[in-house]
């Protein structure tokens, strides 16, 4: 795997919602090709941080680098040269799939003849070639998150961030996912920002993991690294480990 | 028990309330206190006053209590037009079923569910009952001079009213949420039903305003008695004059039976048959109507077909991304019924408002076209911007996310909007100016101004909604108060922004001495100077337009703070 460079770049991150601190001092360097897996339990910010390196947030302190270009000065450079799946589905429910798909290709000043084939090749690609001309408020939550993450391919992006790409499909969508995003990284050099509660998919398809609690990178390395240092049996029980959530079943059961 | 009905009620109330969250108790108190003493003291003494400033109580009274009867049909119809529709209206601007999915899996009886929506509704609707009730009873009051017990009759029958129209609206409402199902197409179908029914009700407000005396003599007393509003209008009526203390003979009485056509008991009779029935019927069928099953309305599948000529045309005309952005946002806009039905308001205010100014009777020579170019045009304005203000633009949060993913995205958005909203805006001249030119019987160069400053006008309403609500989106949201700041921002700068042109005028005649009209009228001719006045003001609008497309390009292009 090739890695002549870094995609992500930050230095002393910091965002603050009035009182409440999201991302506190956050350092962190991600390499081209790479697929970095952002661990963490709701509220500790990794959607913030995905908003803000993708150039949607501005940061209260602190400096990023996304491909090369400047958080601070260089947003639409950013913008053209990443992907972005949301964390919940923002799809025009009055469009099909190809029409949504169309739509996003023009945003990013893309149409005709190859934006048609790249449209009609992701859908394939992700099972959705029989309904692609279906309205999408008929579509199924698992189906919405498909199109999605053809959108987010769509203008072939060097990095792509990716904010719970799994939670709402099944198992074998999932592994259609899964199996892209190891293709993609592999064949394209396209690098990959993975935001998910899911340890097992971030130990399947992660080759660095981050744990944000509280805002804060709290553990950073490979996923078997992690899982060595820690002494554990897995990446569950090391995020467990790290984040806390064992459950007290006499607590769980005092009201009773 | 828990009485389960209360519960509902009580959320209900604090949904409806929660706009006054923080100081519910004290502001709902004020309220309430506010309400009493405007009824019972405010309302007699302002009314009265009123009244007496205009032509003394002594020779007006006898004219009162010839034209009440009749004119207390029409504002109970009104009355009772208001609550039954702007209820239903506003429930049906979000599908609330997936609540009945909690009420019902935690065994809560139909009937309940029922009761307590309707219930939670009186607060509110009850002190704008309270409001607006005055202003029907006070003269109704001063010109019988009906004594205590009269008025405490007739106070008992506006509450009826108010309380049977808000249960049959709460009903009503119940049957078309569970037809549609809580589904993005329910939604949608709702919110345009919501938009239809307003019109419903701005129609008989207009036709109120300006054809009061017209409308008792076309519609005739007949025509009433067929309206539950109308057996409230007589019961009232009725207890005025039974109750009167300016001494009407046996004969008088006899009279207005004559007038009102039904008795005092056969009014009575169905006014209360119809509440009991209107009862009756809903908890007889409260289980029929809470139900939830996925019929058919959520399992429609809607495959889209080829483009059509106009799509092609837009294609072959812009070619490249920005066409494509351009037939994305034809194909949003106009698969959404609550986009066409906001085109169907435009059309439908875009006709009538001209026909109602044209039919104010100010003289033998009757109004002419040109004379009230700059007030057609000003209203061409807020028909442009209605459709595009508020909702429709973005649905939600999510959806502007990904369009600022793209670079220069928002930008292109809003551009590529404004461009498609332009075409869109001509079916809003092209119906009403043909409509207009059958009714009003307009001369060719009449016509050909109002397309020219009709559709600029449109145009520039347009500019100004899109700006606004790029400036502010609240996406899908109507029941949100960025949602009302839009639409009333839009529709006020868009108006005012032409009109204000003309006051502008006259303050510069007064206080510098410039007499603007004289120097259009040189250029122009004195037939035309309101059509000079009137592009003078769409140019103003315009610019105001350009700027807010401007800082509301700017605001949805920056990243979030």
């Amino acid at each position: 795997m090739a890695r002549n460079g870094t995609v992500i770049r930050t230095e002393g991150l910091n965002k603050n919602f009035g009182p409440v601190q999201a991302v506190r001092n956050l350092n962190l360097e991600v390499f081209s090709g790479s697929r970095f897996g952002f661990l963490g339990p709701n509220g500790a910010g990794k959607t913030t941080t995905v908003r803000i390196l993708s150039g949607l947030l501005k940061q209260t302190s602190g400096n990023a680098a996304v491909c090369g270009f400047d958080m601070n000065t260089q947003r639409d450079a950013i913008k053209a040269a990443t992907g972005l799946l949301p964390e919940s589905p923002g799809l025009y429910s009055k469009l099909s799939a190809v029409e949504f798909l169309e739509f996003i290709g023009a945003l990013n000043g893309k149409s005709g003849e190859v934006l048609n084939r790249r449209i009609d090749s992701l859908l394939g690609m992700l099972g959705l070639e029989g309904r692609q001309d279906d309205l999408l408020e008929s579509y199924s939550s698992g189906m919405k998150q498909k199109v999605l993450v053809a959108s987010t391919l769509l203008h072939e992006p060097k990095l792509v961030f990716l904010d719970e790409p799994t939670s709402r499909l099944d198992p074998s969508a999932s592994v259609l996912v899964k199996d892209l995003i190891l293709a993609l990284a592999e064949e394209t050099e396209t690098s990959f920002f993975i935001c998910t509660h899911q340890t097992s998919f971030a130990e399947d398809v992660c080759d660095i993991i981050g744990i944000l609690n509280a805002g804060e990178l709290v553990v950073h390395g490979a996923p078997n690294d992690i899982i060595d240092s820690m002494k554990v049996d897995d990446l569950e029980d090391a995020y467990l480990k790290v984040v806390g959530g064992q459950v007290d079943r006499k607590a769980l059961l005092a009201w009773r | 028990m828990v009485r389960q009905w209360l519960a509902i009620a009580k959320a209900e109330y604090l949904v409806l309330s929660a706009s006054m969250r923080p100081h519910r108790r004290a502001y709902l108190g004020i309220l309430t206190s506010l309400a009493i003493i405007w009824a019972i003291i405010g309302a007699p003494i302002l009314i009265g006053g009123l009244i007496s400033m205009i032509i003394p109580m002594a020779t007006l009274q006898p004219l009162l209590q010839v034209i009440f009867p009749g004119l207390m049909r029409t504002v109970a119809l009104f009355l009772w037009i208001v609550l039954l529709l702007f209820p239903l209206s506003y429930a049906l601007q979000e599908i609330k079923i997936g609540q009945w999915e909690i009420f019902l899996s935690n065994n809560v009886r139909t009937r309940s569910i029922l009761a307590g929506t309707f219930f939670g509704k009186i607060p509110l609707f009850g002190l704008i009952v309270i409001f607006l009730a005055p202003l029907l009873i006070t003269p109704l009051v001063l010109a019988f001079e009906v004594n205590l017990i009269g008025q405490i009759l007739i106070y008992g029958v506006i509450t009826l009213m108010s309380l049977g129209t808000i249960w049959l609206s709460n009903f009503i409402t119940g049957v078309i949420q569970a037809r549609l199902g809580e589904s993005s197409r329910g939604n949608d179908i709702a919110k345009a039903l919501a938009m239809v029914v307003a019109i419903v009700v701005i129609i008989p407000m207009y036709g109120l305003m300006f054809f009061l005396p017209t409308m008792s003599e076309m519609m005739g007393m007949n025509a009433f008695l067929v309206l539950p509003s109308t057996w409230f209008a007589d019961t009232m009526s009725w207890f005025a004059v039974a109750f009167n203390d300016v001494g009407l003979t046996g004969s008088q009485i006899i009279g207005f039976g004559s007038i009102l056509q039904l008795d005092m008991l056969t009014s009575t009779v169905l006014m209360g048959g119809f509440v009991l029935a209107t009862v009756g019927l809903a908890l007889g069928m409260s289980d029929r109507v809470f139900t939830i099953e996925a019929g058919v309305r959520t399992e429609i599948v809607t495959t889209v077909g080829k483009e059509n000529i106009i799509l092609r045309g837009v294609r072959r005309l812009v070619p490249g991304s920005f066409g494509s952005l351009m037939v994305t946002h034809f194909k949003d806009f106009m698969r959404k019924a609550q986009n066409l039905s906001k085109i169907f308001y435009g059309v439908v205010l875009a006709t009538i408002m001209p026909v109602l100014i044209m039919s104010i009777d100010i003289g033998e020579e009757g109004l002419v076209l040109g004379d009230m170019f700059v007030t057609i045009v000003a209203m061409m304005a807020l028909v442009g911007a209605m459709p595009f203000a508020g909702a429709g633009f973005l649905e939600s949060k999510d959806q502007l996310w990904i369009i600022q993913g793209a670079p220069h995205g928002a930008s292109r958005y809003v551009k590529s909007r404004i461009v498609t909203q332009a075409l869109i805006g001509i079916v809003l001249i092209i119906i009403p100016t043909i409509v207009l030119n059958l009714l009003l019987e307009m001369t060719f160069f009449e016509t050909l101004m109002l397309i020219g400053l009709g559709y600029m006008a449109i145009f520039g309403g347009m500019l100004v909604s899109t700006g606004v609500t790029a400036g502010n989106p609240n996406y899908e949201d109507t029941k949100s108060p960025a949602h009302q700041t839009n639409v009333m921002m839009s529709v006020m700068i868009a108006e005012f922004s032409i009109i204000g042109v003309l006051l502008v005028d006259v303050f510069v005649s007064i206080a510098l001495g410039i007499d603007f009209f004289g120097i259009l009228d040189s250029i122009l001719g004195p037939a035309n100077i309101m059509f000079g006045m009137s592009f003078i003001g769409i140019l103003v609008q315009w610019m105001i337009g350009g700027l807010l497309v401007w800082t509301g390009i700017r605001k949805l292009s920056s990243p979030d703070n």
